[in-house]
């Protein structure tokens, strides 16, 4: 009886082992989706890159705000840029739509100076502590968050994007009447 | 002909003689023909000169850096120095498997020569599940998933390099064919109980001709553990040895299963007992080993050794149902053969310690393996994301750990059948003195925590059975032989290495375990971003940033900050680095390390001013007794060298047949 | 005798060492700080903890704990703040929700189970372990002629 039991046990145990294995494979491990979505924005306020004031993220409730991480040193971020640039521009009079771009781990000067050289003119802020990223739970740049004018943090990007997920993103958040 | 087009040649006519093996093996053991076994021994041999001569073409075509092969523009360029251009062998997914198949051959080949004469049907068809075993992984180095010769049409100027990491110390040189020795040395015991197992055979045949194969494939996975922990420590610069990353824990488990069975194989030998459960731990360890290749190459979990991801995970893993079926299916089959004799001895007896301690390093390994699956197996059932890491392993393993020390001192100290007070008094009174001077010890010198207490005290215990065992031994012989106290003790190993080797590898894990608990309690660390010429203190020692420079070589620059180190009567500089190779976007770091018998001093790079070089942030953790854990596992290696090297034939040995460890395993 | 005091007083020593080693005492703010970062996954690490990963993640995430110890909040709270923002996946230790409890369960059923299934296969000690058997003392006696034999 217990030497049954115990051969069932293994039988489990192995075709449970192999199932969990194969369904490994249906998984990407880069894909981590754990986070912030679908929960209230975290409250931050940060300088500005170029030094010229400080701005707290609370103040733009009833926007949808495009919130994008962002470093130069990384790689995606520069690949990523035309398409934020393009999207930027289309949504410029819209007065309902902001974008703004956070630092991300390295010096205000070097910031700044991607910020000129890639033409970026939204806002930018500095994070010198790295605070702003943790508490949107940020893993690496480049990350993009789409925040509701319900000041709901709506969905999230990690990694590089394109202009139709970004325009995309926007739309899903816009109230109708702004369209 | 290119060393690429020989190379890929030799690979595929290996497989077909790798078939024309098993076929050959396969037939000699079921007609029992001889003729066919020197046929099977033919190819054997012809096998392992192909795969041979495959990896020579590799390492050859790395060494001339010849980027017609992907293989070689991927791992390496014009600037990798020639040591680990000849080492880019094992440093991707395709190398290393073709590494893994050469080995493979080795065995087969040693196998199908040493092991058919003395039992030829058992050999035999062991012969036969290794060319099978063989056949496959020929099969895997020609396929597209896995083969190392793929050409490019267009060679580029220029490879992309190896691996950062892999390219930082000369450790890589001896941790991973160490650990594939010893991953791919299981299928030897493997092969030969699933023989024994097709055969129907109630013996232990294939317990005595495997012993030495066993003891052989889990030494050499232990000190390729402990070397692989040493490359960690020395290339991560995280200051640590071990993180239970997915795949240390792969390489963790063969290595606690083939520990259990080499302490249960014993009772099997004494007593004729646990004869289904020795087959089932045999089986265990190698799909375990199988089970580790394929976390590493499928590319499902995340790892600091994963490969790239590739193909080959759908195959392996079709490679590991089919090894579990097989074996598993054999084992149920034919368990009802396998009843054991009589009980086992009393709970204080040796039989049931090393069943205790089997229990124990069961529950160790279904431990890990739990842990490392759990996070696959919750995002299948309910999509939650989690992790397990190191504070889940430690509070699980450690206790498992300790109750492990525990049965190594008292295990080897009891009688076979049971022992009685007067034995108990006799073995254990010294040894329990020796504890108490070790739990003061740790007291005295600081060493906080319970279970750092709990291992000071537990590793003079063990220190003092093993001192004791040696003492009487060379007492005994003394008054027998009128030997000598270093002459007996050397004629202990001479006479009776499997025993007296035994005990050296305990004395190398108590250094393990007591390195282990010091350096896990003691370290502290501090950062400080640091002006040349200020320093910081931690520890009582004194850190000194004296200049921060550049060094550029061929195929790397670097930052290096020299830094002095005084206290405790030494002075020392040490240099860490930020590294930067053209194939990687981030600097590695490379740790500045201060060995020593008492504390490492182990300082980390972590960030400079690039415009100046006016400021460096250093950061630095003194980590005590670290090194004790390197010695301790090269003593575990000697340990092991003594008990498997053979003893002297004697002519005592037919008295007592099954007690002698001078049985050959071939 | 004389063994048994010495057994018995080493034994006592360890117990004492042991209690010692088990007395509470407060946790400094350094010790908490180590405690809380062992525990927190870093984020761009593969599976490194926050107090040991050298990144600069990991560095910004010791500031915040140490700052959250400074101004007074619990481990939990502290843990609940990362929560928020990685959610359990920053915890290298998964807390005792849903199924979780398996990884605690299955190391202890093994131990308890295993220990048991290895006791049922043993047998009470017998009286008569300490004199060996007439077959015992022969093959003890030829073993030792054979080796003085081999060695001479």
């Amino acid at each position: 009886m217990a030497a049954k039991l115990v051969r069932g046990a293994i039988v489990v145990a192995i075709l449970g082992l192999v199932v969990t294995l194969a369904f490994a494979f249906r998984r990407d491990p880069h894909d981590i989706r754990t986070g912030t979505v679908g929960k209230p924005a975290p409250e931050v306020s940060l300088d500005r890159l170029d030094g010229s004031g400080r701005v707290a993220l609370g103040d733009l409730k009833g926007k949808v705000v495009v919130l994008n991480f962002f470093a130069s040193w990384c790689l995606p971020c520069t690949e990523e840029n035309p398409a934020l640039v393009h999207v930027y521009e289309r949504y410029r009079a819209s007065d309902d739509v902001v974008m703004i771009g956070v630092n991300y781990q390295e010096t205000r000067d070097n910031g700044l100076a991607y910020v000129r050289r890639m033409g970026m003119s939204w806002v930018t802020l500095a994070d010198d502590d790295g605070r702003a990223a943790l508490a949107y739970g940020v893993f690496g740049p480049p990350e993009t968050f789409f925040i509701g004018p319900d000041g709901v943090i709506a969905g999230r990007h990690i990694g590089w994007i394109d202009e139709a997920t970004l325009i995309a993103g926007i739309e899903a958040i816009r109230p109708a009447a702004a369209r | 002909m290119s060393a690429g087009d020989l190379g890929a040649a030799a690979l595929r006519a290996g497989v077909f003689l790798a078939l024309w093996g098993t076929g050959a093996a396969v037939y000699a053991a079921w007609k029992r023909d001889g003729r066919a076994l020197a046929s099977a021994k033919v190819a054997a041999v012809v096998v392992l000169g192909l795969v041979g001569l495959a990896a020579l073409s590799m390492m050859f075509a790395l060494a001339t850096h010849d980027f017609s092969i992907l293989y070689v523009a991927q791992n390496n360029a014009r600037e990798t120095p020639l040591f680990y251009s000849i080492i880019g062998l094992w440093a991707a997914l395709e190398g290393s498997i073709l590494l893994w198949t050469a080995i493979l051959a080795g065995a087969t080949a040693f196998v199908a020569f040493r092991g058919t004469a003395a039992i030829p049907r058992l050999g035999t068809t062991a012969v036969a599940v290794l060319f099978a075993m063989l056949t496959f992984f020929l099969l895997l180095v020609t396929t597209p998933a896995a083969d190392p010769f793929v050409r490019l049409a267009f060679p580029p100027d220029n490879g992309a390099g190896p691996n950062p990491l892999l390219q930082n110390h000369p450790l890589m040189a001896l941790h991973p064919p160490l650990l594939y020795l010893g991953y791919v040395l299981t299928s030897v015991p493997f092969a030969y109980a699933i023989a024994s197992l097709i055969l129907g055979e109630g013996g232990d045949r294939w317990l005595v001709a495997t012993r030495r194969y066993a003891l052989v494939s889990w030494a050499l996975l232990g000190v390729g553990i402990v070397a692989g922990a040493w490359w960690s420590y020395a290339v991560l610069g995280w200051g640590g040895y071990w993180a239970w990353d997915p795949v240390e824990n792969a390489a963790i488990m063969p290595w606690l299963t083939a520990t259990a069975y080499l302490h249960s194989v014993m009772v099997e030998e004494k007593r004729r007992l646990l004869r289904t459960w020795n087959l089932a731990l045999v089986v265990a360890t190698f799909s375990l080993t199988i089970l580790g290749t394929f976390l590493t190459r499928s590319g499902v979990v995340n790892s600091v050794h994963s490969f790239t991801q590739s193909a080959l995970g759908p195959i392996l893993l079709g490679y590991l149902v089919a090894i579990l079926v097989v074996s598993v299916g054999l084992l149920l089959w034919r368990s009802g053969r396998l009843q054991d004799r009589g009980p086992v001895g009393t709970p204080l007896s040796r039989e049931a310690i090393f069943l205790f301690q089997n229990v124990v390093f069961v529950a160790a390994t279904l431990t890990v393996l739990l842990g490392t699956l759990y996070p696959l197996i919750a995002e299948a059932i309910s999509g939650a994301q989690l992790s397990i890491g190191g504070p889940y392993f430690d509070r699980v393993e450690i206790p498992l750990a300790l109750a492990l020390l525990f049965l190594m001192g008292i295990g080897p100290q009891l009688p076979w059948h049971g022992a009685s007070r007067m034995t108990l008094e006799r073995q254990f009174t010294v040894p329990l003195v020796a504890a108490a001077g070790g739990a003061v010890l740790a007291l005295v010198t600081g060493v906080n925590g319970l279970p750092a207490v709990l291992t000071y005290a537990l590793g003079a215990f063990v220190a003092a059975t093993v001192v004791q065992e040696f003492a009487r031994g060379a007492r005994a012989r003394g008054i027998l032989h009128g030997e000598a106290p270093l002459t007996a003790v050397g004629n202990l190993f001479r006479r009776n290495g499997r025993r007296y080797g035994g005990y050296v590898v305990h004395l190398g894990i108590v250094l393990v375990a007591v390195a282990v608990a010091t350096s896990q309690a003691g370290s502290v660390d501090a950062e400080k971003t640091l002006a040349p010429g200020e320093t910081l203190v931690i520890g009582g020692y004194t850190l000194r940033l004296e200049s921060l420079r550049t060094v550029d070589e061929a195929q790397r620059s670097s930052v290096v900050a020299d830094v002095l180190i005084t206290g405790h009567g030494a002075s020392e500089q040490l240099h860490p680095a930020l590294v930067q190779y053209p194939n990687s976007a981030a600097a590695v770091g490379s740790p500045g390390i201060g060995a020593g018998l008492r504390d490492d001093l182990y300082t980390i790079l972590a960030a400079f001013d690039q415009r100046g070089f006016a400021w460096a942030t250093i950061r630095v953790r003194v980590i005590p007794l670290v090194s004790w854990l390197w010695v301790g596992g090269l003593v575990v290696g000697i340990g092991a060298l003594i008990a498997g090297l053979p003893a002297p034939r004697r002519r005592a040995s037919a008295v007592l047949p099954v007690a002698e460890a001078s049985a050959p395993a071939d | 005798m004389r063994g048994r005091i010495v057994a018995g007083l080493a034994l006592l020593v360890i117990a004492a060492a042991l209690v010692l080693a088990l007395r509470p005492h407060e946790a400094t703010a350094a010790e908490r700080v180590d405690r809380i970062t062992s525990e927190l996954r870093c984020p761009v690490c593969q599976g490194l903890s926050v107090k040991d990963s050298p990144s600069e993640t990991a560095r910004q995430m010791r500031d915040l704990v140490v700052q959250r110890v400074g101004e007074g909040k619990t481990d939990a709270q502290i843990e609940d703040e990362f929560r928020a923002s990685y959610g359990e996946w920053v915890l290298l230790a998964p807390p005792l929700v849903s199924w979780n409890g398996v990884i605690w369960a299955v190391p202890i059923l093994a131990l308890v189970g295993g220990v048991l299934v290895a006791l049922r296969r043993m047998r009470a000690a017998p009286s008569d372990l300490e004199r060996p058997t007439p077959r015992q003392l022969a093959e003890l006696r030829e073993r030792v002629r054979a080796e003085e034999a081999a060695d001479a």
